[in-house]
């Protein structure tokens, strides 16, 4: 088979492998030409600075899959107003900040009910609610902070974002990668999950399987924000204060990485698996070009860019494998 | 008498499936001819053939006197043959005028799409088939679908046809609207076009048409005028003699399980009362729009009752939602596979368990996937489900094994009560035959089942009560002793007689 | 917006009511009401709001909006939708900041815009409409890349001092009315024409109602779906033309949120996002009133913060009322 034959094929079966194959592509090609790239050091860190992007796009995923038009757009601003919510408890309210981040955490998977309230109950289209909220809580952040970031936290808060367990930051392994493990069990090996993908697949069927489609739906957008509290959490460590403005613009690339890792804007498809590899790509490139020194801002454009070969490219297998099909049958 | 369209020997088959034999039809300017038969005759495959929506395999079509290659809708619209199916291809935003003229807007000479002049022909229109234009301006979703149907006649009859297809026009309107309906096709006639009208409706046929065509097991069983034809000779005409098994030995009915008494369900159902008893098999028979699928969705909680009351197991209930139904142990299998039943690009393995995921549920939420492979594998197995493996999708099954795995799913269940909503539907006979065994079956052991059903024989050969509906009224319950096809049709197109056990 | 000529009945009612119905009419209306009443409220609490100075603020601050809304209500008619327009907003920013700064005549600046505009909408286009790909995804993706687009035509620098050709479109006035309000005029009046009276401005609404009942009909659903993007792309290239008038500053954030203000105007105006039913006339007003708010909160002196707070709920309440009396009709 030739190479180029062999590739397609992979790309057509199975996104996951597709992306591990990007992956490892793109590691060579920085590993061969950008010096301290392919170190361990370099590795290892590089994974902190896809934490909070990965737990939105995380959260975009169970949303999309959930179908019916599903999609949060408010995930930036969520992540903005919970980081607030944990700076004003700590440094406002007097709390300590180990009793604050979990409040902080929670507030956010409020504002995804309210959200989740507003799209299941009154029946307003998901897109439209969630890109109202993503000005509302965006705004409510500035207002509460007067877009002055909160900072003076506790130095002892920061070893969540900024520590390590043998030279892998420490957010990875005590926050991304359980929040990963539980969330492909969810999908997998749980009702819920099960629920889930028959809800996105045909939303009529499920009905009549006497599936809850509306509890369902609400639980995905609540556990969404649920999802960008924490990585406000994170971040908030990471770099040692609470910015109201610290999850502008993610929305867009957290849908992003869902669609890249293979879940179908349509709902019904895609997995945690491959969202991870997704997060994976994008970090490798983003932390590639910037050792290259290349501007941050091409890491967008080459998400970009990844985002829409990749999807045409899916698009027009799909198509052959559409016209190959009766023939093969 | 001009001839507009004619049919001479068309035969059409399907995989091997005679749809059509050596079919005859012709159609002459200024009659309304009808065209009957059962589900299944033919009908609906002589229509799409045309229209141009099917190609006939051998046999030839003339189209005012030349023979002609209806290859497509659009070949057959613009030569003059228009079509308006039963559930109109509408603009639900758009008012009716533009309806009328999309695709083929009239423009000025600059382009524009001319408002004024569309209106004008427009209030033409409508004035030629008698119909105040009031609603011209009014967005098409909001009108009901009689005057969706009109505007569809009307831009039939914007494009100049001489034929117009109406396929089971009258099967949802009401009877105000049938009347309106009538008044236009008989204008359509006067004006020498030629209507072909499909229906079930017996009594309809007398009122409208010129000429009547029956169609049985894909053959034409006779052309006849209308007046010379008597509704009796048509009923046999169309019924034919229906071989019925003979009950199960060992059967036992036992106490009413379901007591349902002046149920209410807008719009359709007006006032239904029956009882459902442990072990039988109540059949349902009625036309498309009679009732039938609306008293289920009320049992299984898709829709609300406006009133009535349900009595089960001897407690008087009411059903909020699917969920609350199997609950109770009541199970439907509904009557769209693909649209309502399967996910189709989900694995078998889920698709037997999506109606049980709760009994599945372990520690934290888990499913027991091993009890889920089990209870699939025994359901593959008891119902011969031919598939490469539980993880195959659904949608590369035949339809029969997709039937027979939708039938899984609530097997699991263990239901008291199954509804049954057109369960052999574009199924071959095999899975026809298995599947009706296994009703059988399911009543020996004490469920009691309902089969909702278009199929007169399926009806005859499965039940041990058939209740009739008409319009959202019962019009007949029938022993099995008593049912025959005959009587079936007559209480099905309203008539309504004494029969034994007819609720009052 | 009573005098607008191309609403005038040429037939009568036929030609007003045909463009989709009372129900898009009486959102208008509320639209309009909503307007009036915040301008009385604004006027009668600070005195300041119906002053020509302070209403031609708000003019001149909701016309790129307007301009670009005009063409994202055609794309989300067809049941698509344009994230991009942000993005490309940068790039022909770029572009005609270049076009300027090297002293180019007013008129080959505004064929640059034009044209610029054009063309990234059209690759848009293309790919939605020979790609298949979904219209979320495919701008989503453009989006970032003519993000980095911006940033590396401009490298890391902004232009600045601009010689003041464009500052007519940005700050004249005639009549005391901002030059580019009445170019948002004008076009909002041209997209009424195309969406009352041409045939293609019909079938987009037909493609978004049913899009299957539309290709049956023989409506070119390619060429429909080329024309919205490509002509949104055009509109993004005006509203460049206006936003660098105005700020005579080109940086690689510009436009950034410009997306979001643009589907809100929208929304606002009354277009429902699962494509099919609105009005070009409703997103213009949309775009009149989200700047309206902005000018209100400056006028209660309210940080600007707050307006996001404001338009988010103001959304929220315009479609959730609309979702309630649909019910209501329903009922």
């Amino acid at each position: 088979m030739r190479p180029g034959a062999f590739l397609l094929r992979l790309a057509s079966t199975d996104r996951p492998r597709f992306l591990v194959l990007v992956l490892a592509l793109t590691f060579i090609v920085f590993a061969l030409t950008t010096r301290d790239f392919a170190t361990i050091y370099n590795t290892f860190n590089m994974t902190q600075y896809g934490v909070e992007i990965g737990l939105l796009a995380l959260g975009e995923t169970l949303v999309i899959i959930s179908g019916g038009g599903s999609i949060d757009l408010s995930v930036g601003s969520v992540l903005s107003l919970s980081g607030v919510v944990l700076g004003m408890l700590t440094m406002w309210l007097r709390l300590d900040v180990w009793v604050a981040a979990p409040l902080g955490v929670l507030s956010g998977g409020a504002l995804g009910a309210l959200n989740a309230f507003l799209i299941t109950r009154v029946g307003i289209p998901a897109l439209i609610v969630t890109l109202a909220t993503l000005y509302a809580y965006a705004s409510a952040a500035l207002v509460l902070t007067d877009t002055v970031p909160i900072s003076g936290l506790p130095q002892t808060y920061f070893v969540l974002g900024q520590g390590q367990v043998l030279g892998v930051p420490l957010q990875v392994v005590v926050v991304f990668l359980p929040v990963a493990l539980v969330l492909h069990a969810l999908l997998r090996h749980t009702v819920f999950g099960r629920a889930l993908y028959g809800v996105g697949t045909n939303e009529v069927a499920a009905r009549f399987a006497a599936i809850n489609v509306q509890a369902l739906r609400f639980w995905v957008f609540t556990l969404s924000g649920l999802l960008a509290g924490l990585a406000a959490a994170v971040m908030t460590s990471r770099v040692a204060s609470a910015r109201p403005d610290a999850g502008f613009g993610y929305e867009l690339q957290a849908i992003t990485i869902a669609v890249l890792g293979g879940t179908s804007i349509m709902g019904g498809e895609g997995t945690i698996l491959g969202t991870i590899l997704g997060v994976l790509v994008i970090t490798v490139l983003s932390n590639g070009l910037q050792l290259a020194g290349v501007h941050p801002i091409w890491q967008l454009g080459a998400v970009g860019v990844v985002l829409v070969m990749t999807v045409l490219l899916n698009q027009w297998l799909a198509r052959r494998r559409l016209r190959t099909a009766p023939r093969a049958a | 008498m001009t001839i507009l369209l004619a049919a001479d020997k068309v035969s059409k088959s399907f995989g091997g499936v005679h749809a059509l034999r050596q079919v005859d039809f012709e159609l002459r300017a200024g009659e309304v001819h009808a065209l009957v038969g059962q589900n299944g005759a033919g009908k609906s495959t002589l229509i799409k053939i045309l229209s141009g929506a099917l190609l006939a395999d051998t046999g030839q079509i003339s189209y005012e006197g030349r023979r002609v290659h209806l290859s497509s809708p659009k070949v057959a619209q613009d030569m003059g043959i228009a079509t308006v199916y039963q559930d109109p291809l509408v603009y639900p935003e758009l008012n009716a005028m533009e309806n009328i003229f999309m695709g083929r807007e009239l423009r000025d000479r600059f382009g524009h799409v001319d408002w004024r002049a569309q209106h004008q022909r427009a209030t033409q229109l409508f004035t030629e088939l008698g119909v105040a234009p009031t609603f011209l301006l009014e967005p098409m979703g909001r009108l009901s679908i009689g005057l969706q149907q009109l505007v569809l006649i009307a831009k039939a009859l914007s494009y100049a046809s001489k034929v117009i297809i109406l396929d089971e026009p009258t099967a949802i309107l009401t009877q105000g609207e049938t009347e309106r309906l009538f008044t236009v096709v008989r204008r359509l006639r006067d004006a020498r076009l030629g209507v072909i009208y499909i229906s079930h409706r017996i009594e309809e046929l007398f009122a409208i048409a010129d000429r009547v065509t029956v169609m049985k097991d894909s053959e034409v069983r006779g052309t006849f005028a209308a007046a010379e034809i008597s509704r009796d000779r048509l009923i046999d005409l169309m019924a034919g003699h229906v071989a019925r098994a003979e009950m199960q030995a060992g059967r036992r009915i036992g106490d009413p399980i379901l007591t349902v008494r002046g149920l209410v369900v807008p719009p359709r159902v007006k006032g239904v009362s029956f009882d459902l008893r442990r072990g039988e098999v109540l059949g349902m028979f009625g036309l498309v729009g009679s009732g039938r699928t609306d008293i289920a969705h009320a049992l299984f909680g898709i829709t609300q009752p406006s009133e009535g009351t349900i009595t089960f197991e001897n407690a008087d209930v009411s059903v909020a939602d699917p969920q609350d139904a199997l609950g109770k142990g009541i199970a439907y299998l509904p009557e769209d596979r693909k649209a309502q039943g399967l996910f189709l690009r989900l694995p078998v393995r889920f698709e037997l368990s999506a109606a049980i995921l709760r009994w599945l549920r372990r520690f934290l939420g888990a499913v027991d996937r091993a009890q889920e492979e089990r209870t699939g594998r025994d359901l593959v197995a008891a119902l011969a489900i031919r598939t490469p493996g539980l993880e195959t999708p659904a949608n590369a099954l035949s339809g029969g094994n997709q039937q027979k795995v939708l039938l899984g799913r609530w097997l699991a269940r263990q239901p008291k009560i199954l509804m049954l909503d057109e369960p052999t539907r574009g199924v071959d006979v095999a899975a026809k035959e298995e599947i009706h065994d296994r009703i059988f079956q399911l009543a020996a052991g004490g469920v009691a089942i309902i089969v909702i059903s278009s199929e007169l024989p399926e009806i005859l050969k499965v039940s041990d009560r058939i209740l009739v509906m008409h319009e959202g009224h019962v019009t007949a319950v029938l022993d099995r002793s008593e049912a025959t096809s005959e009587a079936l049709l007559r209480a099905a197109t309203g008539e309504r007689r004494e029969y034994a056990g007819t609720p009052a | 917006m009573r005098a607008l000529p191309l609403e005038r009945p040429g037939t009568p009612a036929a030609g007003l009511r045909s463009r989709g119905a009372a129900l898009v009419r009486s959102r208008e209306a509320t639209v309009v009401a909503f307007i009036v009443l915040l301008g009385l409220y604004l006027e009668v609490a600070t005195g300041r709001f119906l002053t020509l100075d302070n209403l031609g603020n708000v003019l001149l601050s909701s016309a790129g909006t307007a301009i670009v809304a005009l063409g994202m209500t055609l794309v989300i008619l067809t049941g698509g939708i344009d994230v991009s327009v942000g993005s490309m907003l940068g790039v022909v920013s770029v572009a005609v900041g270049y076009a300027a700064a090297a002293g180019w005549s007013l008129i080959a600046i505004i064929l640059v815009a034009l044209a610029a505009g054009t063309l990234l909408g059209s690759v848009n286009g293309v790919v939605i409409a020979f790609g298949g790909i979904m219209p979320i995804i495919a701008t989503l993706g453009t989006l970032n890349i003519l993000r980095a687009l911006t940033f590396q035509l401009l490298r890391a620098k902004w232009i600045s001092d601009l010689p003041a050709t464009l500052s007519t479109f940005g700050l004249g006035l005639a009549l005391h009315v901002p030059v580019a309000a009445w170019v948002a005029l004008g076009i909002t009046l041209a997209f009424l024409y195309l969406a009352v009276r041409r045939p293609l401005g019909r079938h987009i609404y037909a493609i978004g109602g049913n899009a299957e009942a539309a290709r049956l009909a023989g409506i070119d659903l390619v060429r429909a779906t080329l024309f919205v993007y490509a002509i949104t792309g055009m509109l993004v290239g005006v509203a460049a033309l206006i936003y660098v008038g105005q700020t005579g500053i080109v940086q690689s954030n510009s436009g950034v949120g410009f997306e979001l203000q643009v589907i809100a105007a929208v929304v606002l105006g009354g277009t429902s996002i699962l494509g099919g039913r609105g009005s070009v006339a409703g997103s213009a007003l949309g775009a009149f009133l989200v700047a309206e708010i902005k000018n209100g909160l400056t006028l209660l002196n309210i940080s600007g913060l707050a307006e996001g707070m404001v338009s988010g709920v103001l959304i929220l309440l315009a479609v959730g009322l609309d979702r309630l009396r649909a019910r209501g009709r329903r009922a």
